[in-house]
């Protein structure tokens, strides 16, 4: 049985900052307010219109406590209930989920969702390895960076065939953020670079390097979200958020013995998938936006969340089946290795489906018709968050 | 030889004897090899030992160096200006770098000051017409000539006539007023880091032709300014700088004092589900599968067999020390004697290792002489011969 709403709820306004490494010349505040104005800008809505502010950012990288006071001169949140969000990188997604379960519940008719991280403010892989387990564990995290994923494809499918998929992913993740101007990193990478990356691009931990792993951003996205009544006035075309969920399981990494247990990523998609009665998820979605933290991962995931075998999704990517005119194509918008403004990051991904679902990604806009997208979130010890969004109430 | 964004390669390799800060380099004994590919291009060797520099340039291949640096010149001159991104660079391949890689992030900062572009005469005779003030030049009549020796000198005209002012290369023969002198100098009063004054009064400026044309020629232009320098002292961001350093106490609560008071006595404690049997270690209160408290333990190991190999490369820093680790550094992924398969545990592997460990070896625990209970109290694994 799906997720019992109330009431549906639709996305009614999208505004998101440029993503960049750098952004001295706006504090905090100022930047979110510039992804709250374009937000607002894009709902044709005034901050009266809005009943309530959920704001979440993963505030022990910038260590600054109550970023939402601090940031109330920004989201125009003075006077109106607000609450913070901080799951560490599933942060965007669960402010989603947040948001749509306070407008579904009859609570709030219409609910901003403002996620921002501005991570030159802080050190993210300190601040990572910082947030584990002081018991055990800390003292061998090194931040998000580990190679245990391309380690298990290597013994999988052998080393020439899954660092050359590992490289394509990337690549093609490149090649999507190029058309992305909001995107951070448009290296402008070609597939014959290929080789000479596989060799040359600094190791960071055994067969993870440099160019696979994500980048630390600064930027702010936000959404707007109103009931279906509001919905239908206000916006002609709202996108509505069918389903959601969340899995997380251990609180540690111990899922690398001589069996491996099925991954937050695979339940996630399964009980989903499942419940809202979808057989072939790469025929039933149009979109993907994945949080992909790096190549390898992005690439190992896509299995998991799609229910794939042996080695489907390294066949899909081989015959460029993920790509913007594949069978289904994975993050138009570049992805997360492109951009990774971390309390954002999760947000971008159903913004960027709902965007696609409007029609109005720009040049990174999908030519087929994008009717059913799917986004995911992911955070710590392999959380998962899979959000669901429809461009017509039929399901 | 050619410029990148108004700087040479040469510039960088030759301003470090006097950027080169001794303080920030105690203790430190690196060579670092630079191949800087493309014009302006060629290998160069930087020395730092013994609180001191050395810079040479290299005919043919570079020696044994601790880490080397291979660059495209425009990347390398543009990352040195802060032009472009340095990350970026190195992540799309256009900055190479092999050996030890954090020598470049750790040592190089502490070692030199902030590359800046050097000023040449060339740039600012040339930036004599924007410069020039028409307003202060009425019925003004006077070529100028600079004859400057050295390097990077040259000889050029500049033509103030009838509220213009033009610069040509070469000395006119007929110059109401030519002055001489070494290139540096003229750049140095041109930035006002030398007194004209004791310039000329010391002969490094010699005047040929009208005196007083000479000293007329000051108000006639605006003051030189550095690129970028003006536009910069406007835009001034200022951002606040602070490294936190909290002492934490952690309890441990029932379990994982269980698991610390068995390290003490070289033992490693697992909890057993009731349900499904699943061992856990470090043990949990709760099996995450079967969602029911874990109260029952059992002794594991000591000896474990390896699963998975992580080994990392790039210098982070431990938070429990404060100190950037050293590299490179494996963390093991096993699965204990007794353990259910499923269950793996992580802990450090014996550097001497790193080249041999495989997956599938058998390790064994290596117990720190003095222990307290704590993770110290486990050096690391080794692989059991």
């Amino acid at each position: 049985m799906a997720h019992k709403k109330n009431r549906h709820v639709g996305v009614v306004g999208i505004g998101q900052t440029e993503y960049s490494s750098h952004k001295e010349y706006q504090n905090q505040v100022e930047m979110v307010n510039e992804a709250v104005r374009a937000a607002l800008a894009d709902a044709n809505m005034t901050l009266n219109d809005i009943d309530c502010v959920v704001h979440g950012n993963m505030e022990l990288f910038e260590m600054v406590h109550q970023p939402d006071m601090w940031h109330s001169l920004g989201t125009g949140a003075f006077g109106k209930p607000e609450f913070r969000i901080t799951t560490g990188g599933t942060t965007g997604s669960t402010l989603v989920c947040a948001a749509d379960n306070l407008v579904a519940s009859g609570m709030y008719d219409v609910v901003m969702a403002i996620g921002l991280e501005k991570l030159q403010e802080g050190n993210t892989t300190g601040g990572i390895t910082n947030m584990a387990d002081p018991l055990w564990f800390r003292h061998l995290q090194t931040g998000a960076l580990t190679a245990t994923t391309a380690t298990m494809m290597i013994q999988e499918f052998g080393e020439e065939r899954a660092r050359r998929a590992a490289m394509k992913y990337r690549i093609m993740m490149d090649k999507h953020a190029v058309l992305n101007p909001r995107a951070h990193r448009r290296f402008g990478l070609e597939y014959e670079q290929m080789e000479d990356l596989m060799k040359t691009s600094p190791k960071l931990v055994g067969d993870l390097r440099l160019i696979h792993m994500c980048s630390q951003s600064d930027g702010a996205c936000v959404m707007i979200f109103a009931c279906e009544e509001k919905a239908k006035k206000v916006s002609k075309k709202p996108v509505w958020i069918r389903d959601h969920i969340t899995v997380h399981r251990e609180e540690m990494f111990n899922n690398f013995g001589i069996e491996r247990p099925e991954m937050t990523h695979h339940y996630a998609a399964r009980k989903l998938f499942e419940r809202n009665g979808i057989k072939n998820p790469i025929e039933y979605f149009d979109v993907f936006e994945m949080y992909d933290p790096s190549a390898w991962w992005g690439l190992d995931w896509l299995r998991e969340f799609f229910l794939l075998e042996g080695d489907e999704h390294i066949k899909m990517l081989e015959n460029d089946e993920w790509g913007l005119d594949g069978k289904l194509p994975v993050n138009p918008s570049g992805g997360v290795t492109s951009t990774n403004p971390i309390g954002a990051t999760a947000m971008i991904r159903p913004a960027e489906v709902a965007l696609q679902i409007r029609g109005d990604a720009g040049a990174h806009q999908l030519k087929r018709e994008v009717k059913h997208g799917l986004a995911s979130g992911f955070g710590g010890t392999l959380w998962t968050v899979l959000i669901m969004l429809e461009k017509d109430l039929k399901w | 030889m050619a410029e990148y964004y108004g700087s040479k390669v040469v510039d960088i390799f030759n301003t470090m004897p006097v950027r080169f800060k001794p303080d920030g380099v105690k203790g430190v004994d690196v060579t670092i090899g630079y191949d800087i590919l493309g014009e302006g291009g060629g290998t160069w060797v930087v020395t730092i030992k013994d609180a001191a520099l050395k810079v040479e340039k290299i005919a043919g291949d570079l020696p044994k160096c601790s880490v080397v640096m291979t660059a495209d010149a425009e990347a390398f001159v543009g990352g040195a200006l802060g032009k472009i991104d340095p990350g970026e660079a190195f992540a799309s391949g256009k900055i190479k770098v092999a050996g030890d890689i954090i020598i470049l992030g750790n040592v190089l900062p502490k070692a030199f000051e902030k590359f800046t572009p050097i000023v040449r005469a060339r740039a600012i005779v040339e930036s004599m017409v924007e410069r020039f003030r028409p307003e202060k030049a009425e019925g003004v009549d006077l070529k100028i000539g600079y004859d400057l020796s050295g390097e990077d000198g040259g000889a050029w005209t500049a033509i103030v006539k009838d509220g213009t002012c033009t610069v040509k290369e070469g000395l006119d023969p007929d110059c109401t007023v030519t002055m001489r002198m070494v290139s540096e100098v003229f750049v140095g009063l041109n930035l006002g880091k030398i007194d004209p004054a004791a310039a000329f009064g010391s002969g490094q400026v010699k005047i040929e032709g009208d005196m007083m044309a000479a000293g007329a020629t000051a108000k006639l232009f605006k003051k030189f300014e550095v690129a970028g320098a003006e536009e910069k002292q406007g835009e001034e961001l200022i951002s606040l700088k602070c490294i936190p350093s909290i002492r934490h106490r952690f309890a441990t609560g029932s379990h994982m004092g269980k698991w610390f008071k068995g390290l003490k006595e070289k033992k490693f404690y697992a909890t057993q589900c009731p349900v499904c049997g699943r061992t856990q270690i470090p043990p949990r209160e709760v099996c995450a599968v079967c969602r029911v408290r874990c109260d029952e333990f059992i002794e594991v190991g000591p000896k474990g067999t390896v699963t998975m190999i992580d080994t990392v490369y790039y210098a982070s820093p431990d938070p429990l020390t404060g100190k950037v680790r050293q590299t490179p550094y494996a963390a093991l992924f096993l699965v204990m004697d007794g353990s259910t398969p499923s269950e793996s545990f992580a802990h450090e592997l014996n550097p001497k290792d790193l080249d041999r460990i495989e997956s599938g070896m058998k390790v064994r625990p290596v117990w720190a002489k003095e222990r307290t209970g704590s993770y110290r109290d486990l050096l690391y694994f080794e692989i059991d011969d």
